[in-house]
C-alpha cells in the first residue's frame, strides 16, 4: 500500500515527503532537499547577482534534485518618495518615543546603521530584475510569496518551470488557479510574517474546494510545526505543508544563536500580530519594542516605511550586540512545538514519523 | 480601446483604458517591506481612474486605483497602483479587470 504521505505533490516534484521548507538559509534548503523534502529559498531581499550565486551554490549540492526560489512580488505600490522626504515625514513625537525606548532598555546603536538610502525600489522594476535571474537559471519552481504570478506564467511554463502562488484568501486562490498557477499555497493567519486574516484550518479546505477537479495541488501553510499538523493538513485535503518557523532553529540555520535561543523559548502567545515593527501588520515574536508600542503611552504607529525606519536601528542593534532580550523575528503560532535545536534531516524525519503514527492510529 | 504611450527613461509603458474608468474595485495589495525580507499585505477599495502601466516583457499590468474609500491606517496617498490580477471588481469579483475590458 502506498504511504499516506505520498501525494500528488510528491509526484509533481519527484520528492519523498510532502514537506516544503521555506527558508532564507541555503544550508537548510540543501539539507531538507537531500533528506527527501522540498525547499524554497526566500530571495526577496537579494540582488540578481546574489540570487544567481545562491542558485549555483544549491545546485552544486543537491545532485539534480528540484528546488524553488521565492520572491515577494508586489501587488500594490503607492507613489514613491525619496528617502530624505520620508525621513522628514517622521513626527518628533515618534522620534522621541523611539529614543525613550532605547534609553529604557539600553538598546545599543548598530555597529553599522541600516543604510536606508538603499531602500526603495522594492517595486516592479526590482521584482522584474530578480525574475530575470530565475528565468535565466530555469529554476524548477518559482514561488510568489505575495502578489499574483499570473503575468509570468506563460514564460515560466515555456521554460519548463512550475509557478506556485501563496494566497491568504479563497478568491485569490480561485483567480490564480484559473490563470494556470501550478500549485497553490493556502496560508492561514497562524503563519509568520504577513498573513491574511483567515485561520489555517478555515482557509485550507476552502482552497482545496476551489482546486477540486483542476489537478492543482494545495499546500497548507501557517502554524505547521509537527507531524500532527502534516496529518491534519492532508486530512483537510491538502497535498503537503509549507513550513517556515520550524527551520529557524535548526542546526544548519544561519539565525544567530541568541535569537535561536529566544525562538526555542517562545510560546504561541509570544507571537504578536502587530504593525509596530514595519507599519504593516505581521506576526513576529514579542520583544520590548512591541510592549512599548502597545502601551497606553505610545504614539500612533507610523505608516510604512516610516515605522520601519524607526524600528530598524533597534532591530539591528539587538542583532549586532547579541541582545537576546531585545530580539524579534517573524515566527508562526506553531513555534510552541519548536523546542530543540536539531539537524534539518532529523526535523523532517520527526515530522514524517509522527504523521505516519497518526495515520496508523486511525487505520487501526 | 486603449492607448499606450512609451515614456522615455521609464521602466514602464503608460496608457489609458476608458472601459474601466470609474469602476469600483478592491485590491488585495501589499509589497515588500523595506530593509527586510518580509512583505506586508494591504487592502484597498476605490475607483479605477483608467490609467495603467505595463512593466516588463509579459507585460505586467498595473491600474491606478483612486478615490479610495478603504485603505490601511496611516496610508496618506489618495491613490495606489494595483497589479491587475490583484484587483476584484466590486460588482463582479469573480472576473478580472481584463475580462471586463473584453466585454465592454
Amino acid at each position: 500500500m502506498d504511504s499516506p504521505l505520498h501525494t500528488q505533490l510528491c509526484d509533481k516534484l519527484g520528492i519523498e515527503y510532502p514537506v516544503v521548507a521555506f527558508t532564507h538559509c541555503k544550508d537548510v534548503a540543501v539539507a531538507v532537499i537531500n533528506a527527501g523534502g522540498f525547499a524554497v529559498l526566500g530571495e526577496a531581499l537579494h540582488t540578481p547577482d546574489q540570487i544567481a550565486a545562491d542558485i549555483k551554490w544549491i545546485r552544486e549540492r543537491i545532485g539534480g534534485k528540484p528546488f524553488g526560489i521565492d520572491l515577494v512580488l508586489p501587488s500594490s505600490v503607492p507613489e514613491e518618495k525619496t528617502v530624505d522626504e520620508l525621513l522628514a515625514m517622521i513626527p518628533q513625537e515618534q522620534r522621541d518615543f523611539e529614543q525613550q525606548i532605547k534609553r529604557k532598555y539600553n538598546v545599543p546603536d548598530p555597529k553599522v546603521a541600516p543604510d536606508i538610502h538603499h531602500w526603495g525600489g522594492l517595486d516592479q522594476k526590482r521584482a522584474l530584475d530578480q525574475l530575470e535571474v530565475v528565468f535565466d537559471e530555469r529554476v524548477p519552481v518559482f514561488a510568489s510569496g505575495l502578489g499574483s504570478p499570473a503575468f509570468l506564467l506563460k514564460r515560466a511554463h515555456e521554460l519548463g518551470m512550475q509557478v506556485w502562488g501563496l494566497v491568504g484568501k479563497p478568491r485569490q486562490a480561485k483567480r490564480q488557479i484559473e490563470a494556470g498557477t501550478d500549485v497553490i499555497i493556502a496560508q492561514g493567519y497562524d503563519a509568520a510574517g504577513h498573513t491574511g486574516n483567515i485561520g489555517t484550518f478555515s482557509i485550507v479546505p476552502q482552497v482545496v474546494d476551489a482546486a477540486r477537479g483542476t489537478g492543482v495541488p494545495v499546500i497548507a501553510a501557517g502554524g505547521v510545526t509537527t507531524g500532527r499538523h502534516l496529518a491534519a493538513a492532508l486530512a483537510l485535503g491538502a497535498d503537503g505543508v509549507w513550513t517556515g518557523s520550524l527551520w529557524l532553529t535548526s542546526r544548519e540555520s544561519d539565525v544567530n544563536m541568541p535569537l535561536k535561543e529566544r525562538l526555542l523559548e517562545a510560546e504561541t502567545e509570544d507571537t504578536m500580530y502587530s504593525n509596530c515593527i514595519s507599519g504593516y501588520t505581521m506576526r513576529t515574536t514579542r520583544c520590548p519594542w512591541h510592549d512599548e508600542w502597545m502601551s497606553d503611552a505610545a504614539p500612533a504607529v507610523l505608516k510604512p516605511p516610516l515605522q520601519m525606519i524607526l524600528s530598524s536601528n533597534y532591530i539591528q542593534g539587538s542583532l549586532d550586540y547579541q541582545r537576546k532580550d531585545l530580539m524579534t523575528e517573524a515566527a508562526g503560532q506553531g513555534i510552541h512545538y519548536v523546542k530543540e535545536m536539531k539537524p534539518a534531516r532529523q526535523i523532517l524525519s520527526d515530522i514524517v514519523e509522527e504523521a505516519l503514527d497518526v495515520f496508523d492510529r486511525f487505520s487501526a | 480601446m486603449s492607448s499606450t504611450d512609451s515614456l522615455p527613461e521609464s521602466s514602464f509603458c503608460a496608457g489609458y483604458e476608458p472601459a474601466v474608468r470609474n469602476l469600483e474595485a478592491e485590491c488585495d495589495g501589499g509589497r515588500p517591506i523595506e530593509g527586510t525580507h518580509f512583505a506586508g499585505r494591504q487592502s484597498f477599495t476605490g475607483r479605477l481612474t483608467g490609467h495603467y502601466r505595463d512593466y516588463g516583457p509579459y507585460p505586467w499590468r498595473w491600474y491606478l486605483l483612486g478615490s479610495l474609500t478603504r485603505k490601511p491606517d496611516g496610508f496618506v496617498h489618495d491613490a495606489v497602483w494595483c497589479d491587475a490580477e490583484s484587483l476584484y471588481p466590486v460588482s463582479d469579483p469573480g472576473r478580472t479587470i481584463e475580462q471586463l475590458c473584453r466585454t465592454e
